[in-house]
């Protein structure tokens, strides 16, 4: 049953969860300084959405990200230290700097990218889920995309495909209520993204992002679902976003104090704490030597991203099969 | 006035019924877990459309109807539009209640809220056992006429819209008396420390500590369940009690089993589609007004069917049942007090047996 | 009068100018108001770096915002084209033609052609390109030699503010597809401009400077660096001819081959890759026309043939910069 998560699990959920925001409160800050390169889209306030789903995945699972892609490379296993110095435009990065921000990626974990194309990882997840239907080797691949993405023609004929050949696939819609400065509710034209699956013939399910035991059971069946042949689904979290669709948005789009009541009320972190706690199981102790361990962690990562050196020249002429 | 048969009924006031369509009904993890059914924007429109030729037909003023961003509203205030400037209408007044959608329970309870405030004689409600509850728990006196949409749909009629639109109308214009119309439902109250809140159908007990994606589907997490009746044709998990001992929905009595390991074994449709071995080990009738403790250490509520109250260690909710739940609109006995009353017939035409 | 404004000021005008004077002009694109269906403040970002900003105010019910879904906006627009709009569509960065490109290449483009003549597709497609943001593989790219290679569009690609409100204005008016290259870097870029309404025509180069001894064929940002290394290459008596053909596609053929008959040197400067490109085919073009006047081999200075780049350092060894073109001047005009 994936439902029950042991102590273990969950510790391992909040590490990840915190992780996260760190490093995305991290990247808010230092972009602040200038120092930082490109256009970055921050994930903080939808951890819970990576967490959930990617508790389920393991190394030779695959997903496909977006541009807002940090919280989903951490939750698949990314090394946050090489993901800084990808950021950072770093030799050391996990791209070799040549990705940056929008692009990172690492293959060996069944990280298939973050994408600069809205929709772009769709189609690509059908590629990766039907390799695996063709091994039977019973893993799946899952596509995250925002409520933007959603409109994109490749997302819906993805979603056509995964169930034509019965992919082993799971659609993942982080519908944070913005597509830059335009809502769903102008942009979608169903009440909700889980509407359409119907049309795809494939299940839709709503859940609150900012549950993590929501997202992890709703991800739960429908990992479980793929795995035995059952077909792929579609979920939509619901959810919202800390920062500005990227660092420098001034946001003249949302509500006064929107993000502030989202942070004291539906904080996923806070409602993790909170629930984990209630029973004693977990104290708020064990929780806070999380929280510095994962503090110092992107401290290093940090000092370390600042230090390492840029990629050589040669390297511009690299990774291509030939250059002119 | 288009109405189609007399109107010699009490209408110093505006007879006004509300319509709340809940747009979110039908998009749970059963979707995914179960084969439970999906209920399209457009599908809900329908319904919604086919309560107005009644109730323009037997003399309802104005609808007010709860705003949606699906576009239920929006469609059914377009279609009749073109039904007036056709100039063939006998629709009643159309208006969406003014206010901000949320997209949450809380749009339903708004609803209702202003639809009460301002006159209405009763509330079509479409959705499911979900949609139901939350309304019946901020406007417990109103009527509610019962359409299913939702995932479980234990407590709302499996009905053709048309024919709850006549009954309706036929309650709100007073043609019919509120004794033969009106049924008073039976409800399960939830009591844990200050809060409180009710269940139409059922309690069910799960050890999961989190309210997470709230439906139970799984039947090893079930603890202990209460229902109010247990009609032993419904789904969900009032029909594992329904397997054991049904219960009407009149009778003044309620049930209370407990999970075991041991004991008896009850296969049970708890979702659609979905038949499961649940083991009881425990089973009591439930009297009106008795206080029943929760056994169970921790876990959480599942309220007519979803995970809503988390309790920990050291916390013992209580249930009770009571009597004086909301009032549904009996849309059999209505229309058959209409026969038998000739309400919808002319004198002339009953003659035509005798 | 003419005022000093910036590139992106100018595009601003340009659309504002037309749809004051044209109702059927209309904008639409991702986020040109911003804000549609949100909590806050309609026209919240006017387009992703403001260039759209105030029509919405000024122009109600003219100004949409679309789904993200450039298959059917940018199509809708081809479509309304048809249909007597003359509708102004933004493709956000021209990298995302991917997602959108049969309605450009087989559906507009074709039309007047496919359908003997009969058909006319009035619309413009505004679109970023290049690269300086370091903003990556897939928000970088310069690819108007992509649309060049599509017979039946026209491709223009402004260098400066005066050029960008006059060739806007013309595309605006032109009764053909048309595919308006904006370069992100140049949007800050300040120059005069009048405020009164002209036009720029297609297909008629511009020329920067004057010189004997070089032709330089440079497009977009280039331009800029290419005047840069001229003024210095000027220092050491190379006298540099600077050319602009400003549309790529028609290509004002003429120009170029009068100015290289002059020079017998050339050198192409070019953002985007260097295969299949406005370099190589400019180059190509000289070779079969003006081969003998040609006194030297013919360069390119052009982005390596990778994908651009994220950290910056690779980025400015990406793009070609003015040292770069000086270098290659040099071994042109050196030649013997
Ligand atoms: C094909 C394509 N069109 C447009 C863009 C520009 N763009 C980048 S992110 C974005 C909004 C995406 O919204 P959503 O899918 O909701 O994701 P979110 O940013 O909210 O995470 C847009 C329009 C793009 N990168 N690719
Ligand atoms: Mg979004």
């Amino acid at each position: 049953m994936n439902t029950e998560l042991n102590r273990e699990s969950l510790l391992k959920a909040y590490r990840m969860m915190r992780t996260i925001r760190e490093f995305e409160e991290r990247v808010h800050t230092d972009f602040a300084t200038g120092e930082i390169p490109g256009f970055v889209h921050l994930y903080a306030g939808e951890e819970a959405s990576a967490t959930g789903v990617c508790m389920h995945l393991s190394g030779n699972d695959y997903i496909a990200s977006t541009h807002r892609g940090h919280g989903h490379c951490i939750a698949k296993g990314v090394d946050p230290a090489g993901m800084m110095a990808e950021i950072w435009g770093k030799e050391t990065g996990t791209c070799k700097g040549k990705g940056g921000s929008m692009h990172i990626a690492d293959l060996s974990k069944g990280m298939l990218g973050a994408n600069g194309i809205v929709g772009g990882g769709g189609p690509l997840i059908c590629g990766t889920a039907l390799a695996a239907k063709l091994r039977g080797d019973k893993t799946v691949g899952v596509c995250f995309f925002g409520d933007g993405a959603s409109n994109q023609g490749t997302i819906l004929e993805a979603m056509n495909l995964a169930t034509v050949w019965n992919l082993p696939a799971i659609f993942v819609a982080e519908n944070n209520g913005y597509a830059e400065t335009t809502s769903p509710n102008y942009s979608v034209a169903c009440e909700n993204i889980a509407d359409r699956a119907a049309a795809f013939g494939m299940p839709g399910v709503i859940v609150d992002g900012f549950d993590f035991f929501a997202v992890y059971e709703a991800a739960g069946e429908a990992v479980k679902r793929a795995r035995e042949g059952g077909g792929p689904t579609l979920i939509e979290v619901k959810v919202s976003r800390y920062y500005g669709h990227f660092e420098g948005d001034q946001q003249k789009y949302r509500a006064e104090g929107e993000v502030q009541k989202l942070r004291n009320e539906k904080d996923c972190l806070m409602q993790f704490r909170r629930h984990v706690t209630a029973d004693g199981d977990i104290s708020a102790a064990e929780l806070d030597a999380i929280d510095a361990e994962v503090l110092a962690m992107i401290d290093d990562s940090v000092v370390r991203a600042k230090a390492d050196p840029k990629p050589g020249p040669e390297e511009l002429l690299t990774d291509v099969y030939v250059s002119y | 006035m288009n109405c189609l048969l007399p109107t010699d009924f009490d209408r110093h006031d505006d007879v006004i019924v509300g319509v709340i369509a809940n747009p979110a009904s039908g998009r749970d993890i059963r979707r995914l877990t179960a084969k439970a059914s999906v209920f399209t924007a457009a599908e809900k429109a329908n319904m919604v459309q086919r309560l107005l030729g009644p109730f323009g037909a037997l003399g309802v003023d104005r609808v007010m109807i709860m705003p949606d961003s699906s576009g239920i509203a929006a469609t059914v205030e377009r279609s009749a539009q073109i039904n007036r400037s056709r100039g063939e209408s006998v629709w009643p007044l159309i208006e969406q209640v003014k206010m901000k959608s949320t997209g949450g329970v809380e749009d339903s309870q708004n609803a209702a809220r202003i639809m009460r405030d301002a006159g209405a004689r009763a509330i079509v409600v479409l959705g499911g056992d979900g949609t139901h509850r939350v309304i019946a728990k901020v406007v417990p006196e109103l009527p509610m006429a019962t359409l299913s949409t939702g995932t479980n749909n234990v407590f709302p009629d499996w009905r053709e819209a048309t024919v709850t639109g006549i009954a309706t109308a036929l309650h709100v214009t007073g043609r019919i008396d509120p004794s033969i119309t009106l049924r008073r439902n039976k409800q399960l109250r939830v009591n844990l420390g200050e809060y409180t809140d009710i269940a139409l159908v059922d309690v069910c007990v799960t050890r999961l500590t989190h309210v997470g994606a709230r439906a139970v589907w799984d039947p090893d997490t079930i603890a202990e369940l209460f229902v109010a009746f247990a009609e032993p044709d419904a789904i969900g998990l009032s029909s594992i009690a329904a397997m054991i001992n049904p219960l009407t929905r009149d009778e003044p009595r309620g049930l209370c089993l407990r999970c075991g390991t041991e004991g008896r074994r009850v296969l049970a449709a708890i979702a659609p589609g979905v038949l499961e071995t649940v083991v009881i080990d425990h089973c009591e009738i439930m009297q009106p007004g008795v206080r029943y403790a929760i056994r169970t250490e921790r876990g959480s509520i599942a309220l007519d069917g979803e995970r809503e109250i988390e309790f920990h260690r050291g916390q013992v909710p209580r249930v009770t049942l009571e009597l004086n739940g909301p009032p549904t609109l009996d849309v059999s006995s209505t229309l058959a007090a209409a026969a038998r009353l000739g309400v919808m017939a002319t004198p002339c035409a009953r003659e035509m047996l005798r | 009068m003419a005022r000093k404004i910036t590139y992106q000021q100018a595009i601003n005008e340009a659309l504002d100018q037309e749809m004051s004077r044209d109702p059927s002009v209309i904008v639409m694109g991702e986020d040109n108001a911003g804000g549609e269906g949100s909590p806050g403040e309609m026209d919240a970002w006017g387009g992703v770096l403001g260039v759209t900003k105030g029509l919405y105010h000024k122009h109600p019910g003219r100004v949409l915002d679309t789904p993200i879904s450039e298959s059917a906006f940018i199509g809708a627009a081809i479509g309304a084209a048809c249909n007597g709009l003359r509708p102004v569509a933004e493709l956000m960065f021209v990298d995302f033609m991917g997602v959108c490109f049969d309605q450009i290449f087989n559906q507009a483009a074709k039309f007047r052609y496919m359908f003997g003549g009969k058909a006319e597709t009035p619309v413009v497609i505004r679109t970023m390109y290049g690269a300086g943001f370091r903003a990556a593989a897939q928000h970088s790219q310069c690819l108007y030699s992509l649309f060049t290679h599509v017979p039946g569009l026209k491709v223009v690609v402004p260098s400066n503010p005066y050029d960008a409100k006059g060739l806007l204005i013309e595309s605006i008016r032109d009764n053909d597809p048309v595919i308006f290259f904006e370069n992100k870097v140049l949007y800050t870029m300040e120059g005069e401009v009048p405020e009164e309404i002209y036009t720029v025509p297609f297909g008629e180069a511009a020329i920067l400077r004057e010189g004997d001894d070089v032709t330089i064929v440079a497009l977009g940002r280039m331009v800029n660096m290419a005047q840069e290394a001229a003024e210095a290459l000027q220092k050491d008596g190379i006298h540099c001819e600077i050319i602009d053909p400003r549309t790529t596609s028609p290509l004002d053929e003429e120009t170029i081959l009068e100015s290289v008959e002059k020079t017998g040197r050339l050198v192409v400067v070019d953002e985007a890759n260097p295969r299949c490109s406005m370099a190589s085919d400019i180059a190509g073009l000289v070779v079969r026309k003006a081969f003998g006047a040609l006194k030297a081999p013919i360069e390119q200075v052009t982005a390596p043939h990778v994908p651009p780049p994220f950290s910056d350092v690779l980025e400015d060894l990406y793009v070609p910069n003015a040292a770069k073109i000086e270098r290659a001047v040099t071994r042109v005009a050196e030649y013997r």
